[in-house]
């Protein structure tokens, strides 16, 4: 984490049956957490809502990067991947000098993840690093 | 499921016929992912198979309104081929509408390139647009489409021992 937001942000977060998203600030600091299974027909309705929603909490916080923790994120299907596409799209249309990097925490015992992440740090080498 | 030797390295075959609601697509995946890890030990398959089969039978099941979908896996030690194959009922349109879509996947030899462009492309608050060329990528399986009766079925194949992916540049993930 690069940097802090001066307030403690509101809880941002979403809760389906199979899957949970949330904006936190923890003791490790501020990071986005994903859990479950994102395996719903077209789980980019609910969750790129929550992505806009972080982003717009932090696209004004003059973040370096933030953390996008994936460790408890057992699959993800492509509708699903599809909200990360759209949040990295929302950066990517930030002035240079505002956008901040997403910094993917995955998980070694959950081998899709290693794939997935390649491609997205492949879509946008700058945006995406894999932690 | 138990660990099995596969003495003389033997194909093994595995076919599933369902009626499966939405919701039982997870527990598929999973059983795929448990039942490579023990059919091709060593190999490192066994998550890419089950996110194809996690993203084939997802394409299937609303295509089959209903009706039966067939998976087929096939490993072969020897021969070093790993075959995925789902299969539904589908209308024309929708069959046409699939071989259009594997055909455009395979006109890009570059399976990246191909999958970077359908991130780009795909619409992100729709369903659908990605998962072909997801698998086609991420589990490193070539697609092909076969229509028999009114059936269709999507083939993936591809190498046991496919390479480990690697970033332009050369970063091992």
């Amino acid at each position: 984490m690069s940097s802090s937001l001066g307030a403690r942000p509101a809880a941002l977060q979403v809760s389906e049956e199979k899957y949970s998203a949330g904006l936190v600030n923890d003791a490790t600091g501020l990071k986005v957490s994903f859990r479950g299974t994102i395996s719903t027909v077209n789980p980019a309705a609910v969750l790129n809502p929550f992505v806009d929603a972080v982003h717009a909490q932090l696209s004004g916080a003059n973040l370096k990067d933030i953390r996008v923790d994936f460790t408890e994120l057992e699959f993800c299907n492509s509708s699903g991947f599809k909200a990360f596409i759209h949040w990295i799209q929302r950066v990517q249309a930030l002035p240079e000098a505002q956008r901040y990097k997403l910094r993917f925490v995955s998980s070694p015992a959950r081998k899709w993840q290693r794939t997935s992440l390649l491609a997205l740090s492949c879509y946008a080498p700058g945006l995406v690093e894999i932690a | 499921m138990t660990t099995t030797s596969n003495p003389g390295g033997r194909p093994i075959y595995l076919m599933l016929r369902m009626k499966p609601p939405w919701v039982f697509v997870d527990e598929i995946r999973r059983f795929v992912e448990s039942f490579c890890a023990c059919a091709c030990p060593g190999q490192q398959r066994e998550a890419q198979v089950a996110l194809a089969v996690h993203e084939l039978m997802q394409n299937a099941i609303p295509q089959a309104g209903g009706e039966d979908v067939d998976l087929t896996l096939q490993v072969d030690p020897v021969a070093n081929r790993i075959e995925v194959a789902v299969s539904n009922p589908c209308s024309d349109e929708q069959f046409h509408d699939l071989l259009a879509r594997v055909a455009r996947l395979n006109s890009e030899p570059d399976a990246l390139r191909s999958y970077l462009r359908a991130m780009s492309e795909a619409p992100s608050a729709a369903r659908g647009g990605l998962g072909l060329a997801r698998v086609r990528f991420e589990a490193q399986l070539e697609l092909s489409v076969l229509r028999e009766g009114r059936r269709v079925t999507v083939l993936g194949r591809g190498p046991l021992d496919a390479p480990q992916l690697q970033a332009p540049g050369g970063t091992h993930v």
